[in-house]
């Protein structure tokens, strides 16, 4: 009856027809429908993250801030606090006012933690922020995943969908990295980007330091009778500090000849973790105003940036510091050491920056 | 998944002995601080300092 060579059969023509006729027609939604289960899936996750941040956040802040007012609602009202970026039509001067809004954030989120308790030491306020951009962060993507969701759904638009499917492998890596990343900043560990600070921040040991600017500390040594100004952010607060307004500070009253910076750097895929890169140019991350302001001052002053950076992958850098990124610590300060006998002459300066966060980290 | 491991990160101190270079490896307590004193070394009459503190991940 169902004998494959007859194709007369009407029967099996049906059986033919009828899927093409569904797939012509309905194919759209129903790949709609298979690609929704899956981001489902994924917005199911980010909704776990974005819960478990704020929980973890509320009980630290309950936990470790003596207060008799309840945290929970300043700390939900703050959480859907957002940053309009400055407009870029006329980008002359952006630079600046990213730089002032960034700050301005900083400067209020510093205030709002400190209003739930004025006896807080650094060290914890700089915690809670950092727990607090966290769970921002993970409510944001959240939020902006969903609504891409919710939109393609709502109008049945198959196109629509597919950009939230090709973002979301990197925006769930980045999100798990994140949520790895709490209990790390919690118990005030160093973190896979803090190889920087924790290589120059042995290099300032046993010597007499400074708070240069917000959060920065300046240690000056002689080696082989060149003058090392060793920059680090100010530990074991979890904080970058502002290396760019140091650096603005030296140059103003000194002749720096070069500038080496040693920071943590994205692997590329199929790169080994832990393993070092020597190069030129300014190694800093973040939104890109300390970059530019620490290039505007190299160039204007003819410095040349030498760079050291340490790779791993985006949950390495902001989690616990692996056992393959610690042994590294020793290797890095001999090949900064060799870079500046290889890079200046005796009588010369250099700047040495540990970029990074220094949570967990001495000077 | 049903045949993924469940991983856990266990934190770890190598404290070194300045007197001696003797290093001993610890957990992680609440507190420890890169390059801070940390306790009278088991070897010598020194006080050690925290020289690393780093994560291993453990499978199960």
């Amino acid at each position: 009856m169902f004998s494959m060579g007859d194709e007369t059969n009407p029967l099996m023509m049906l059986i033919w027809i009828l899927p093409i006729i569904l797939f012509v027609f309905y194919g759209q939604q129903i790949q709609l429908l298979v690609t929704s289960n899956e981001i489902k899936k994924g917005i199911k996750k980010l909704d776990g993250f974005r819960v478990n941040s704020k929980k973890e956040l509320i009980d630290y802040v309950k936990e470790n801030i003596p207060s008799t007012i309840d945290p929970t609602k300043k700390i939900e009202q703050f959480l859907d606090y957002f940053t309009i970026m400055p407009v870029d039509m006329d980008p002359n001067g952006i630079v600046d006012k990213v730089r002032h809004t960034v700050r301005s954030r900083e400067t209020y989120t510093r205030n709002h933690v400190k209003s739930l308790s004025p006896e807080i030491s650094e060290i914890e306020l700089s915690r809670i922020q950092t727990l607090l951009e966290i769970a921002s962060s993970l409510q944001m993507i959240y939020k902006i995943v969903n609504h891409m969701f919710l939109t393609a759904k709502k109008q049945k638009n198959y196109p629509l969908i597919l950009p939230v499917q090709m973002i979301l492998p990197f925006l769930m890596e980045h999100a798990k990295a994140m949520n790895a990343a709490i209990p790390a900043f919690k118990k005030g560990q160093p973190l896979g980007d803090g190889i920087g600070p924790m290589v120059v921040g042995k290099m300032m040991l046993n010597t007499e330091k400074e708070i240069i600017s917000f959060q920065t500390a300046l240690a000056k040594i002689e080696y082989k009778h060149r003058k090392l100004f060793l920059l680090k952010a100010e530990g074991p607060g979890s904080t970058v500090g502002r290396p760019d307004d140091a650096l603005q500070k030296i140059v103003d009253n000194n002749k720096i000849d070069a500038v080496i910076m040693i920071d943590a750097a994205l692997k590329m895929e199929g790169e080994d973790s832990a393993s070092i890169a020597r190069g030129f140019g300014a190694a800093i991350g973040g939104i890109g105003t300390e970059k530019f302001q620490i290039e505007h001052i190299a160039t204007k002053n003819k410095i040349p940036i030498f760079s050291i950076v340490i790779k791993q992958s985006v949950t390495e850098a902001i989690t616990l510091m692996t056992k393959e990124i610690a042994d590294q610590a020793d290797n890095i300060r001999s090949q900064v050491y060799e870079m500046i006998l290889e890079n200046t002459t005796e009588g010369q300066s250099v700047v040495i920056i540990g970029v990074g966060n220094t949570a967990g980290v001495l000077q | 998944m049903i045949f993924s491991k469940e991983k856990t990160t266990l934190a770890y101190t190598i404290e070194k002995c300045p007197k001696c270079e003797k290093l001993h490896r610890r957990d992680f307590s609440k507190g420890d601080v890169l390059f801070t004193n940390s306790s009278k070394c088991n070897f010598c009459d020194g006080i050690t300092t925290i020289e690393k503190i780093f994560g291993e991940i453990l499978e199960r």
